[in-house]
């Protein structure tokens, strides 16, 4: 569907852009206002850091408001406005706040702002994407003096910290009653945090102010203006004019002229967001997996995982990472990458090996190959449709019968995509924990609604060896016994190829060069990670 | 004439009604919006409290059953992305469209009738064949491009005009507009243009035509024949008539500049209702898009109204009303 206007739109849009970077070397010298001016592809829905839990809402709230840890660029903890933390039995934690830390009205935070905050995270009215999953685990709160909090839980939860420790933590006083609109004219978007909310003018721009009294290091901008400019081409072009000091979300078609352009540096990191190809392996009977004639096949080939494995050596990654992405991309042979808890440093990616996947087929009994149908969208993520072509012709060469390659704009094909109605399909997960475990627990889990396992997991895949295993890591206290428990589940579950991991996407800054950017896994735009140059 | 106002209001609700149903339908048949708006990492718990608070769960007469009560009363619906009623989130963002079709219409016209109306006294003249071959540029290049060479040449080259934004506000007579700073101008002037050159085309191409049609009509001849001098010839004789499709085309086009101007609105950042009805339908955000369809349907057909009123003065001949 849609395919051709879409690849027609990116290429006008690559067109459009090279176009304008063809000149920059002959732009005038910008004159700045003082403090940061960020062009970002996103817009937050609501400044009420507790209304959505996604990305572009999560931008604005890091900037103003705190909480309980810091999360890093490599998305690891460390203490914020608690200081410390400590079990006390299985089901109870001791939380030690910080004394010195105050709102941006002037009053302190004390544990009543905390329990106030954590208990209003499960209850924000029509909220699309509630912290509720946060704070499941707390049975009760209790303030034992000002800056002391003694936490029960529910059942043993290792990773209660983890969880707890990335809601946003509001002023009881201010927030008590106030509605979405007192949040969004700033009533009360009253935080702790490094910068303080001064006005959001929707689809226009955000400004925020420097809180002088933040309790750690000063925020390095006396003003931050964060303009929302959606479109790709006019986001380098605002660059480049020098009406913004740093870009977001940078297409890799343009970072390739961007890093030659003088005045410019570019920022990168691999990021947490998995891009992967998921099997319908729990059906006899697939809707887009036919015989040679192009009749339904049952059984189902996609249930045996010889089948599933040499699907993966027939995807040249390497090739996709080169061809298509322009190198914005790191092939993935597990669901996170270095760096991110139960990452498993001999799982590679699978390497391209036609001979040894036609050889597999073979020993399942399909020597001829089968007929199989991709599914992919085609606006969700860079490259995300000509990947899925690019995919096609591989399966093709290695001898199955593609019937076609199918791409629709995401929010068709999401939908479709949960309800089963796919074979093959790509997908992209995004992970902002520390560790490997959310991500586990919602793809490759068992799906079972009580348990709150394998909400993604769309094909319904089902491993009850691994499912085992998950369950000592989710009640494994010891943090060195977790990650390897974590790892020996990755192990275990990556044996049976459950899903195809393609690459963990780069993301991608620009800025001028009298701007550093802290490129973050977390895909955060957010003036916490800028500072001007030395 | 209030027989005409009558049974106008009478097709006017059905329209509405009609077409709520239509869209309501459609972005059902979409998709989940569920999918798109929970986070990557979100428990199957979070995704069912999202779902029941949306109201997703319910089925889908009763949603709209829900819908339509409530737009009894004035209420069409709460945004599922913002948590903010639909129509005020759409009547926030709507005096930046207006404001831009404004100028670009505004534009179109004393650029586009001038050059038409020359065009069309002297036609085969280098003057004619020269306004002739660029409006074509203004029909065919696609305004994406159009409006991606302004920012390159003004902006990034030049460094004349800021290219996104709509820059800084002032406030007259209790409104409140960027046509009253300089900021602002500077910020409206390449939207506005990159919106009204397809519009002038069209108003130079109408406007030569008309001319060119009525300077050989009979009236025309006699006029002259009278002795009345030609500038009053062309300025209110031929232009009185040449003004009905304009009137009807340029209503018709100011509507479909504020209902389409997404394509200018995202290549400049300009914080109009186009953008919020792109990003609604990407995420399914079902009140958004049914609202600001149904606002739209209004806006067409008050519009066409005013045109017909237009039409009644403009040439006494056409009347109004049900009475044949």
């Amino acid at each position: 569907m849609n395919k051709v206007s879409r690849t027609s739109r990116s290429k006008l849009l690559a067109f459009g852009a090279s176009l304008m970077l063809g000149v920059s070397t002959l732009a005038t010298a910008p004159a700045w206002a003082a403090g940061l001016v960020i062009g970002s592809s996103t817009e937050p829905s609501a400044v009420d850091p507790l209304f959505s839990r996604t990305g572009n809402n999560q931008n604005l709230a890091m900037q103003v408001f705190d909480r309980l840890v810091v999360q890093d660029e490599n998305l690891q903890l460390h203490p914020g406005i608690a200081k410390s933390w400590e079990t006390t039995g299985p089901m109870t934690w001791l939380v030690h706040l910080r004394d010195d830390v105050t709102f941006h009205d002037g009053n302190k935070l004390t544990a009543d702002d905390i329990i106030y905050s954590l208990d209003r995270a499960k209850n924000v009215p029509n909220s699309p994407a509630p912290f509720t999953g946060n704070v499941a685990a707390i049975d009760s709160m209790k303030a034992l003096d000002p800056y002391t909090i003694e936490f029960t839980t529910k059942a043993p939860t290792p990773d209660f910290i983890e969880q707890i420790g990335l809601v946003y933590m509001l002023e009881k006083k201010v927030a008590e009653g106030a509605s979405i609109e007192d949040y969004n004219s700033g009533k009360a978007a009253v935080g702790t945090g490094p910068y303080k909310f001064k006005e959001w003018v929707p689809g226009d721009h955000v400004t925020l102010v420097r809180n002088d009294a933040y309790w750690d290091k000063k925020a390095a901008y006396d003003t931050v203006t964060i303009k929302f400019i959606s479109n790709d081409a006019a986001r380098v072009a605002a660059l480049l004019s020098g009406s913004v000091q740093l870009i977001d979300a940078v297409s890799p078609v343009d970072v390739t002229k961007l890093s030659g352009t003088a005045g410019i540096k570019v920022h990168s990191t691999s990021s947490t967001r998995i891009i992967y190809m998921a099997l319908d392996s729990s059906r006899d009977t697939s809707p887009f997996i036919t015989d040679l004639d192009g009749k339904p096949l049952t059984p189902n080939p996609l249930k045996n995982a010889k089948v599933r494995l040499a699907l993966s050596k027939l995807i040249n990654r390497d090739g996709i990472v080169d061809r298509i992405l322009s190198g914005a991309g790191q092939t993935a042979g597990q669901l996170v990458p270095e760096g991110i808890g139960g990452y498993v440093p001999d799982l590679k990616a699978e390497s391209y090996d036609v001979d040894g996947a036609k050889k597999l087929l073979a020993d399942a009994g399909y020597p001829k190959g089968f007929g199989i149908t991709i599914h992919s969208s085609n606006d969700r993520f860079p490259g995300d449709g000509e990947v899925a072509q690019a995919i096609g012709q591989m399966f093709a060469r290695g001898g199955l019968k593609v019937n076609g390659v199918v791409t629709q704009p995401y929010n068709v094909y999401a939908s479709a995509a949960g309800k089963q109605e796919f074979s093959a399909f790509i997908f992209s997960l995004g992970n902002t924990t520390p560790t490997a475990i959310t991500g586990l627990r919602n793809l490759l889990m068992t799906k079972n609604k009580e348990a709150g396992t394998g909400g993604f997991n769309r094909v319904q895949y089902s491993n009850p060896v691994f499912d085992n295993l998950m369950q000592d890591v989710l009640t494994e206290f010891d943090t060195n016994t977790r990650m390897t428990a974590v790892q020996n589940a990755t192990r275990t579950v990556m044996q049976d190829t459950p899903f195809l991991p393609l690459y963990w996407q780069k993301v991608y800054w620009a800025s001028k060069d009298d701007v550093t950017y802290i490129a973050n896994k977390s895909e955060d735009t957010s003036a916490y990670f800028a500072s001007p140059a030395k | 004439m209030t027989v005409f106002i009558i049974r106008r209001l009478m097709q006017a609700l059905l329209v509405l009604f009609v077409t709520s149903l239509i869209v309501f339908l459609g972005v059902y048949a979409i998709g989940n919006p569920i999918d798109i708006l929970v986070p990557d990492d979100a428990t199957e718990m979070e995704r069912q409290q999202a779902i029941h608070s949306l109201g997703l769960d319910r089925p889908l007469p009763v949603q709209y059953g829900t819908f339509l009560l409530h737009a009894l009363h004035g209420d069409l619906g709460t945004s599922f992305v913002f948590n903010q009623p639909s129509i005020s989130l759409i009547l926030d963002r709507l005096p930046a469209t207006l404001e831009l079709a404004f100028v670009a219409l505004f534009l179109a016209i004393v650029i586009g009738m001038p050059l038409g109306i020359i065009a069309g006294l002297k036609p085969g003249s280098r003057f004619d064949e020269g306004v002739m071959t660029t409006s074509i540029l203004g029909f065919s290049l696609p305004n994406f491009w159009q409006g991606m060479m302004l920012i390159m040449i003004f902006s990034v080259w030049l460094g004349w005009l800021p290219s996104t934004g709509r820059g800084q506000m002032g406030s007259f007579l209790g409104i409140h507009s960027s046509l009253f700073t300089l900021d602002g101008l500077a910020h409206l002037i390449l939207p506005a243009i990159n919106l009204s050159l397809f519009k002038i085309s069209l108003i130079i191409r109408l406007t030569r035509t008309g001319v060119r049609e009525t300077m050989l009509l009979d009236f025309v001849k006699f006029a002259r024949a009278r002795g009345v001098p030609e500038t009053r010839i062309v300025v209110v004789h031929v232009l009185k008539n040449i003004l009905i499709p304009i009137v009807t085309v340029v209503g018709m086009e100011f509507g479909s500049i504020i209902a389409f101007a997404v394509v200018t609105e995202t290549i400049f950042a300009w914080p109009g209702v186009g953008k919020l009805l792109i990003d609604a339908v990407m995420r399914l955000d079902r009140p958004v898009v049914v609202a600001y369809i149904l606002v739209v349907v209004a806006m067409f057909i008050t519009i066409n109204f005013v045109v017909d009123l237009i039409y009644s003065l403009l040439d006494p001949r056409i009347r109004l009303g049900g009475a044949k």
